[in-house]
């Protein structure tokens, strides 16, 4: 039986038709006192086919919209309703800029798209872009089926969160697509590898001193100990590493699928290739109500740790060289919240050439 | 098949847009100076917090004063949590302090710098910075040789194979010509100019970066950057403030010295510079060097024809009484030193053959501010003459500071059924458009120098070349002492500055 679908409109501004929104945009800046001023600088969507994200998604926009003026558009599709229709509402979010004298003001519109109005997806999107600006494209949830070539090869970036996916070996297969495919221009960005960020840098630095970085040739195994359903995010840190020390993954499709081992065991559960043929294994620990999660690298008698406690503010880093290093130090971890990252995101320009490496470098291990 | 050892860390590898310097051991001589606790660690603290700085560093505080590293440590939290940028997080700031280490000696002791180098060989070993070292002089200028000489002496100038070493170099690069060439030797007879950085602060603000974006990344304005579009440019840097308490080096130096020489010429180079043949330092920094070697020198009369000096009398800055500048505290009663100068700058090559450059630098004055403010030339007065409107020029303005962007300012019908024609402004402000704080200038400059990108520090060439051009108009202002005007503080500076511009049909901005 279908789920049933509770939408509450109320927040999302002003009802119009979808014909007359540009006009009805027009009338909320004409009834607006001068201090206020329309600025918009990228084309901000966000697509969702969850309802009760709706009130949510226009707090993210009106946060986003304080640091990145944009034209925002929400749009909730929802394909499985039995009858067509399309509704949208407008509105505004204004902030203070400067010594406060003017606000800068970014319009929001929102959609909603039943039955088979969702398949105009397309359309709706494009008619209401602001012109020449670049188009941002959160898509929150799984990518559907079969992807649209027109919505994607005028996306300039694809955000989504792999750690989200219900599916996400398949869905990764699907981005992979998406770079070779008409949409080979699109930015991808993904969340999972955002939030990874601060991990990749703090391990990163483990290896700076002039006794750690020689090690990197000789690492024999990494453990990744993470929270339940992070299998992904620990993938796209083992992805990294094999990128960045050119290793190959071993016996690559005949290895036991990762996605289909047993949960929470820390046992290796494959390996990758050093460019002189060592053998490095690799496990990934899930467990529910981690407290703590950690990377550990061993590199012979060396071992190198890094690991976050729920909550903290910081990472540990443990470095251990025998007879030549032995310390223990914090490094910064930025808390950040699904706006956070995504602010993160939009304040980054350019593409996410380790993303694609080690796409390529896990996706041989992710059978479908 | 063995693996090649690797050189460098490869997880470093992309993993910033910029690439994370090398480990490496800062050393600040002066380190119980100002600019050390109010600049340069305040700065330091931001490029760790963001993670742009290797975990391998050591910061060794070189000074006079006799106290223990815990106490510097202690000194320097205190100045971080007052000057910082951003909040400071206590465990943070805790674990990069573990990096600080306070060296106590006297500039002119050899045993300082023996001691010194032992101590940042014990580093290397504990911290793993590798060798290398950067040297920051945050001493005044007369005790440049001293330091350098003993660093020579000690050997420390020079890095071991595979390692690094440099040297940071404030301004004032000298008083005139002759004492920046002694000083360039100076440097020079310890580090060659490849390991040279002399810091420009101007050139660490993120508009003046932009600067060579706006003017090579878009093809509109580029195209029209030349005397047959642009009648003329302002460049301006004002502040209210007076010596505040920095009399004695200012009244020996005035606004020429402190803030022509440097700052503002290499604002107007990079206005004016061709595009440089990459975006390395030195294709940069060649083509400033042109533009500098193309001033038209100002000399004898010619001085008091293009150039006005003046001095703030007591006035009122922001609603309050201020004193003259002769009545503030250390400054000779008699003095002479200029503190508003405003010039007009010929830059004699094609690009700008007949458009002048009016600098104008002041303290004292209504408002702080600098921009550089490229005027456009008036559009034929043909088609709306008859009209009876009057068609504002169009004017791009790049503003360094504060509320760093870009506005230009194009004329637009008003709505209605006649035709009026009005200026409107397209305004791009940084703090708006882009969701981000934009970093102190001396957290980029030390990040460069870590990282060894000379660009946006002076070549010597480029130091010496603007001192030759400042150095005619003191040889002229010697001669004669009756040219000093005097303004009212808190005014735009005195009425021979509007002058000077009104000559050429047009007048000082309001910023």
């Amino acid at each position: 039986m279908e789920k049933a679908v509770t939408f509450d409109p109320s927040g999302l501004g002003l009802p119009v038709e979808i014909g007359l929104i540009d006009k009805e945009l027009g009338k909320l800046w004409e009834s607006s006192d001068d201090t206020k001023t329309r600025a918009s600088l990228i084309n901000f969507v966000i697509h969702t086919g969850d309802p009760s994200s709706l009130k949510a998604d226009t707090e993210i926009i009106s946060t986003i919209a304080a640091k990145h003026a944009c034209r925002a558009i929400l749009i909730f599709s929802n394909p499985s309703a039995p009858a067509p229709a399309a509704q949208a509402w407008i509105n505004a979010h204004c902030h203070q800029t400067g010594k406060g004298e003017r606000q800068l003001c970014s319009e929001q519109i929102t959609f909603r798209l039943d039955g088979e109005s969702a398949n105009a997806l397309p359309n709706i999107v494009f008619s209401h872009l602001d012109t020449d600006l670049p188009l941002c494209l959160w898509w929150q949830g799984d990518l559907p089926e079969p992807l649209d070539e027109t919505l994607w090869s005028w996306v300039d970036r694809l955000i989504y969160d792999s750690a989200k996916w219900s599916r996400p070996v398949h869905q990764l297969h699907l981005v992979r697509h998406l770079t070779v495919g008409s949409g080979k221009g699109t930015v991808l960005c993904d969340l999972n590898w955002t939030r990874l960020q601060p991990w990749r840098y703090a391990l990163a630095s483990l290896f700076d001193h002039s006794a750690a970085f020689p090690k990197l040739n000789q690492i024999d195994s990494i453990n990744v100990e993470l929270g339940n359903g992070s299998r992904i995010s620990a993938m796209l840190l083992l992805g990294w590493f094999a990128s960045q020390l050119n290793w190959t993954a071993a016996n690559s499709g005949e290895s036991q699928s990762l996605f289909r081992g047993r949960q929470g065991e820390g046992r290796p559960l494959d390996e990758f290739l050093s460019p002189d043929n060592r053998k490095i294994s690799f496990a990934i620990t899930e467990s529910q109500n981690q407290e703590r999660n950690a990377v550990l690298i061993r590199c012979g008698d060396s071992e190198f740790e890094l690991s976050h406690a729920a909550n903290a503010e910081f990472f540990e880093a443990r470095i251990h060289i025998p007879e030549t290093i032995d310390s223990r130090q914090i490094l910064p971890f930025p808390r950040r919240n699904t706006t956070d990252t995504l602010l993160a995101e939009l304040s980054r320009a350019g593409r996410h050439p380790l993303y694609t490496k080690s796409l390529e470098k896990i996706l041989p291990l992710l059978r479908r | 098949m063995p693996t090649e050892p690797f050189q460098s860390n490869p997880l470093r590898d992309g993993l910033n847009l910029r690439s994370i310097p090398d480990p490496c051991s800062l050393i600040i001589f002066g380190a119980s100076g100002d600019l050390t606790h109010r600049k340069l660690v305040p700065a330091l603290y931001n490029l760790a917090a963001d993670g742009a700085l290797p975990q391998a560093i050591s910061v060794v505080g070189f000074a006079r004063r006799d106290k223990t590293s815990e106490v510097f440590r202690k000194e320097l939290g205190e100045a971080v949590r007052k000057f910082s940028r951003q909040a400071v997080n206590d465990e943070l700031w805790e674990n990069f302090s573990n990096s600080i280490t306070y060296h106590r000696s006297e500039f002119d002791n050899p045993e300082g710098y023996v001691s010194l180098a032992r101590h940042l060989e014990e580093l290397d070993a504990a911290r793993g910075t590798r060798g290398n070292r950067l040297f920051y002089l945050a001493v005044a200028p007369d005790q440049f040789e001293v330091i350098l000489e003993n660093l020579r002496k000690s050997g420390l100038n020079t890095a071991a194979p595979g390692s690094w070493a440099r040297v940071i170099v404030e301004k004032p690069f000298g008083t005139d010509l002759p004492s920046a060439r002694r000083l360039n030797d100076l440097v020079e007879s310890a580090f060659d100019e490849s390991q040279t950085y002399r810091i420009d602060h101007y050139l660490g603000k993120e508009t003046a970066q932009n600067i060579m974006v706006m003017r090579f990344a878009n093809a509109i304005f580029e195209a029209m950057w030349n005397s047959r579009y642009i009648d003329h440019v302002q460049i301006t840097a004002s502040e209210p403030l007076g010596v505040e308490g920095r009399a004695g080096y200012y009244d020996k130096s005035g606004a020429l010295r402190d803030m022509v020489q440097n700052h503002l010429l290499q604002l107007l180079c990079l206005t004016a510079m061709e595009p440089p043949a990459g975006l390395d330092a030195d294709s940069i920094r060649d083509e400033k060097v042109k533009v500098l070697r193309s001033l038209r020198p100002l000399a004898g009369d010619e001085v008091f024809r293009h150039v006005v000096r003046a001095q703030y009398g007591a006035g009122a800055v922001n609603g309050k009484r201020v004193a003259a500048y002769r009545d503030e505290l250390n400054v000779n009663p008699e003095s002479n030193t200029e503190t508003f100068v405003a010039l007009e700058v010929n830059v004699d090559n094609w690009r700008w053959a007949g458009v002048p450059f009016f600098i104008r630098v002041g303290k004292r004055l209504p408002k702080g501010g600098t921009e550089i403010a490229v005027q456009f030339k008036s559009v034929p007065p043909v088609l709306f003459r008859a009209t009876g409107e009057t068609v504002d020029d169009n004017v791009l303005v790049i503003r360094i500071q504060p509320d760093e962007g870009i506005s230009l300012r194009m004329c637009a019908k008003m709505p209605g059924s006649s035709l009026r024609i009005e200026p409107v402004k397209m305004d791009f402000h940084y703090g708006t458009s882009f969701g981000k704080a934009t970093p102190e200038a001396y957290e980029r400059l030390l990040l460069d120098a870590m990282s060894g990108d000379a660009t946006l520090f002076a070549r010597r060439d480029e130091v010496e070349e603007a001192w030759k051009f400042i150095d005619l108009i003191h040889e002229a202002w010697r001669t004669r002492s009756n040219d000093l005007a005097i303004y009212s503080a808190g005014s735009w500076g005195p009425s021979e500055a509007d002058e000077l511009i009104k000559r050429h049909e047009a007048t000082w901005r309001r910023l």
